[in-house]
C-alpha cells in the first residue's frame, strides 16, 4: 500500500471529508472523492509543500461511475509511489487549481479541448490543441465521438480566433516566428515581444503536430498499440514503448524476465546518448561551432548504427513489446558494442574538451537562457533541465523501474540552470549512460526475453525517465480493449520554461536556448 | 589548458576518419550528383517541411548533412526558405492545424517545383490514416511527385528517393 494514499485518506477522514482508497489490481492506490470536498482537499495537499502536481487527466464512464471521472497525480521525491486523486464529477463543471499549480492551466486546457469539461475559476480558457479549423463545439475525446476522418475548412475556420497577449508601447515591437522554421525542425509558433534587441515576453502556440494520438488508442487491443507509443516521440521510441508496455504488464500481473530488462536498460541508455549527442551538437551549432558539432554527430551516427544492428531501427522501433522483447539481441553484438563504448569514451572526452576550449562556445552558452530553481515544481520541470537548476531529480531513481534499482546512477546535478549547465549535465548524462550499458552487460543473464503477457481489464500508471525528463503513460483497459490512452511527455511541462528562460536574453540567442533544452513538439502535441 | 587553446589556435584540424562501410552510399551520391547536374544544372535546393511527423525523419534528414554522409558534395543543400527550393520534402500526415501553413509553404515554392513525401506518415497516412487530426497522407493537399517510405527511412533510402525523381524527370522531358 502507498504510503501517500494511506497518510492522504487519515487527514481527509480526520476533518470528516469523505473519502475512499482504492487498490487497483496493479498495486497502485487512488484516493477517490467527490467533487463537493474538492476544494479542501486540493487545499490541504498544497499546504504539503512536497507534494507537486505531475500530471492531470480525464476519462468518461471509469469504473463504475457514469460520466467523467478526473484524475489529478501529485510527486513526492523521497516516496516511490505516486500519489493520484480520483475526483469524480457530476456534470461538465470542475474548479481550476491553475493559481495554485500553475502547470494545471495548461492540462485543464487540454481536457477542456479534449472533454468540453469547464473549469470555475480558471485564468486562461482559450483552446489548446485544437486550432481554428476545429469547430468550437467539437470535443474528440468524448465516448459519443467515433473516431474518423473530418471533412474540415482550412480557408475559412469555424472555431474562433486564437488571441495571443498584446504588448505594446514605445519601441516594443514584435516577431512572429514560425510554424514554419528556417531549418529542419519541427513546426510550432514563438511569438516574441522584443525592445531592442531583447526579448521581454514569449508566447509559444504549439499542438500543430496533433495526431491524435490518445483517440487512435482507443477500442484497440494493447498489443496493437505499441506503434502508436512509438510515434509519441521519434526520439524516444524506447522510453515511450517500455513505458506504455509497463502499464500493461502491470494490469497483467505479468513478470518481464530478467534479460529482457537488462536489454531494455540497454536500449533506453543508447537512446539516451544518441538524443543527448544530438542536442550538444546542435547546441554547437547555433553558436557557429561546426568543428565541435561534427565530432559529436559522428558519435550520434555510429550510436544510430548499432541501435539498427540490435532492434532493427536505427530508433529502437519494434523490438519492445508487453512481457518483455520481441527478440533477443546476440550476446555478441552487446560484447562488439562494449569495445565500440570504451574507444567512444575517449573520443567523447576529447570532443567534449574540444567545446570546452572554445572560448567564444563558452562565452555563449555562459548565463544564456537561465531557468530558474523556484520554477521546477511549479512548472513540473523534469530532467535535464530540472538537473541543471538545482533539482537532483531522476525518475529512474526517484520511482525506480526495471533493473534501475541495482545499477549505479550518478546523477548530475548544477545549480546555474543556463545553457552551459544543460550542455555539462548532458555530457555527464552520456558518460554515466555508457557505464550503465558496460555494468548490465557484464551481468548480462541467459534466458528468455519474453513471458506470456494476457489481455486482462484494469488501468496502471507508467512513470519512465525518457531522455528529456519524465514521461507518465496511463492506459486503462476495459472489456479487453484499451478505453483510454493518456500520455503526459516530459515536453509537455518543460517547453513552458522557455517562456522564462529567454526573458532578458537577446533575439539570436533563442536557437541555442531552445537547442540546449531540445523539446520535442511530436511529444508535446500528440 | 593554454595548451589547449593554442592547439585550437595552430594546430592542423583533423577530420574524423569514415569508414568504408559508406562506399554504397558514396557511390549513391556521385550518381545523383551527375543527375543533378543534368537536371537541375549544379544544385539541389530542398526544403524540409514537416507537416505532423514523430520527429524521427527529421533527424534522418538532418543525418544527412552529417559528417558520415554530408550530401552537399553532392551539390544537395537544404534551404530555410520554400522561395529558395526545387524540392519540398514533406514529413508526417498532414495534420488540420498544420494544413494551412503546407499549403502556403507549397505556393511559397518557385515553379516548377517537386513534392518529395518522406516517410510512411507522409506517403499515405500511416498509422493516422482513420484518426479525426489528419487529413492523410501528404497527397490529399499537395501534388506528390514521389514517396519514399519508411519509418523513418534511412539517409540511404531518401538518397534512392531522389534518385528516383531524377530520373522521372528525366523521363518526362523525353
Amino acid at each position: 500500500m502507498n504510503t501517500l494514499g494511506i497518510i492522504l485518506k487519515q487527514t481527509l477522514e480526520a476533518r470528516n471529508i469523505k473519502c475512499l482508497l482504492r487498490e487497483n489490481n496493479a498495486g497502485e492506490d487512488y484516493v477517490c472523492i467527490e467533487m463537493d470536498s474538492f476544494a479542501e482537499t486540493l487545499q490541504l495537499i498544497n499546504s504539503q509543500q512536497l507534494l507537486r502536481l505531475i500530471a492531470m487527466w480525464a476519462a468518461e464512464d471509469f469504473e463504475d461511475h457514469s460520466g467523467f471521472t478526473l484524475f489529478y497525480v501529485f510527486e513526492n521525491y523521497n516516496v516511490p509511489e505516486l500519489l493520484a486523486l480520483e475526483v469524480r464529477l457530476k456534470d461538465k463543471r470542475a474548479t481550476s487549481i491553475a493559481l495554485d499549480f500553475p502547470i494545471a492551466c495548461y492540462f485543464e486546457r487540454e481536457i477542456k479541448d479534449g472533454f468540453g469539461i469547464e473549469f470555475e475559476g480558471a485564468f486562461d480558457t482559450r483552446r489548446l490543441f485544437l486550432h481554428e479549423a476545429y469547430p468550437d463545439s467539437f470535443h474528440p475525446l468524448l465516448k459519443s465521438f467515433k473516431n474518423q476522418a473530418l471533412d474540415l475548412n482550412h480557408d475559412e475556420p469555424k472555431g474562433s480566433e486564437y488571441i495571443f497577449k498584446e504588448v505594446a508601447g514605445e519601441g516594443i515591437y514584435q516577431i512572429p516566428v514560425g510554424p514554419v522554421h528556417a531549418g529542419i525542425i519541427e513546426p510550432g509558433h514563438f511569438r516574441f515581444g522584443v525592445m531592442g534587441e531583447t526579448i521581454f515576453n514569449l508566447e509559444i502556440r504549439h499542438f500543430y503536430k496533433h495526431r491524435g494520438l490518445e483517440k487512435l488508442a482507443e477500442y484497440k487491443k494493447p498489443a496493437d498499440c505499441i506503434a502508436i507509443a512509438e510515434s509519441i516521440s521519434g526520439d524516444e521510441s524506447a522510453a515511450n514503448a517500455a513505458a506504455f508496455a509497463m502499464s500493461i504488464e502491470k494490469i497483467n500481473n505479468c513478470t518481464v524476465p530478467e534479460r529482457a530488462w537488462q536489454l531494455r536498460t540497454v536500449m533506453l541508455e543508447m537512446e539516451r546518448i544518441y538524443s543527448h549527442l544530438g542536442d550538444m551538437a546542435g547546441m554547437q551549432v547555433d553558436v557557429a561551432y561546426p568543428v565541435g558539432a561534427s565530432l559529436l554527430l559522428t558519435l550520434r551516427e555510429e550510436i544510430m548504427r548499432y541501435n539498427a544492428l540490435m532492434s532493427g531501427s536505427r530508433f529502437l522501433k519494434g523490438i519492445i513489446k508487453p512481457g518483455g522483447l520481441l527478440h533477443d539481441i546476440d550476446t555478441e553484438k552487446l560484447l562488439d558494442f562494449k569495445k565500440y563504448l570504451s574507444a567512444f569514451k575517449d573520443r567523447f572526452e576529447a570532443a567534449l574538451k574540444t567545446a570546452c576550449n572554445s572560448s567564444w562556445v563558452i562565452d555563449r552558452f555562459d548565463t544564456t537562457g537561465v531557468v530558474k530553481k523556484e520554477l521546477v515544481s511549479p512548472l513540473n520541470l523534469s530532467g535535464p533541465i530540472a538537473r541543471s537548476s538545482g533539482a537532483a531529480i531522476d525518475t529512474r531513481r526517484n520511482h525506480p523501474y526495471g533493473i534501475y534499482d541495482k545499477v549505479k546512477l550518478n546523477l548530475p546535478s548544477r545549480n546555474e540552470g543556463d545553457v552551459l549547465a544543460r550542455f555539462m549535465v548532458k555530457a555527464d548524462e552520456i558518460e554515466n549512460s555508457v557505464d550503465i550499458i558496460n555494468h548490465v552487460i557484464d551481468n548480462l543473464r541467459e534466458g528468455p526475453v519474453l513471458s506470456e503477457c494476457s489481455n486482462l481489464d484494469g488501468y496502471s500508471l507508467t512513470a519512465v525517465e525518457a531522455p528529456r525528463g519524465q514521461n507518465l503513460h496511463w492506459v486503462y483497459v476495459k472489456n479487453g480493449v484499451i478505453d483510454r490512452y493518456k500520455v503526459r511527455t516530459a515536453s509537455f511541462c518543460n517547453w513552458w520554461a522557455i517562456e522564462h528562460a529567454v526573458l532578458g536574453n537577446i533575439v539570436p540567442d533563442f536557437p541555442v536556448i531552445n537547442k540546449s533544452m531540445n523539446l520535442s513538439y511530436a511529444g508535446n502535441d500528440l | 589548458m593554454i595548451f589547449d587553446m593554442l592547439r585550437n589556435f595552430f594546430g592542423h584540424k583533423i577530420a574524423p576518419d569514415i569508414d568504408p562501410e559508406q562506399e554504397e552510399f558514396g557511390k549513391l551520391g556521385l550518381e545523383l550528383q551527375k543527375n543533378i547536374d543534368a537536371v537541375f544544372g549544379r544544385s539541389l535546393a530542398i526544403r524540409e517541411l514537416d507537416s505532423g511527423s514523430d520527429n524521427a525523419a527529421e533527424i534522418e534528414l538532418n543525418s544527412l548533412g552529417t559528417p558520415y554522409y554530408d550530401v552537399e558534395r553532392f551539390g544537395i543543400s537544404f534551404v530555410a526558405s520554400p522561395r529558395h527550393a526545387d524540392i519540398i520534402m514533406i514529413t508526417g500526415a498532414v495534420t488540420h492545424n498544420m494544413a494551412l501553413a503546407v499549403k502556403k509553404t507549397f505556393e511559397a515554392m518557385p515553379q516548377p517545383g517537386f513534392v518529395i513525401a518522406v516517410g510512411d506518415d507522409a506517403c499515405n497516412g500511416g498509422i493516422y490514416k482513420d484518426s479525426y487530426a489528419v487529413l492523410g497522407g501528404a497527397d490529399k493537399i499537395l501534388p506528390v511527385d514521389i514517396k519514399i517510405p519508411g519509418n523513418p527511412p534511412t539517409p540511404l533510402e531518401i538518397m534512392k528517393g531522389l534518385l528516383a525523381l531524377m530520373n522521372a524527370i528525366k523521363q518526362q522531358r523525353h
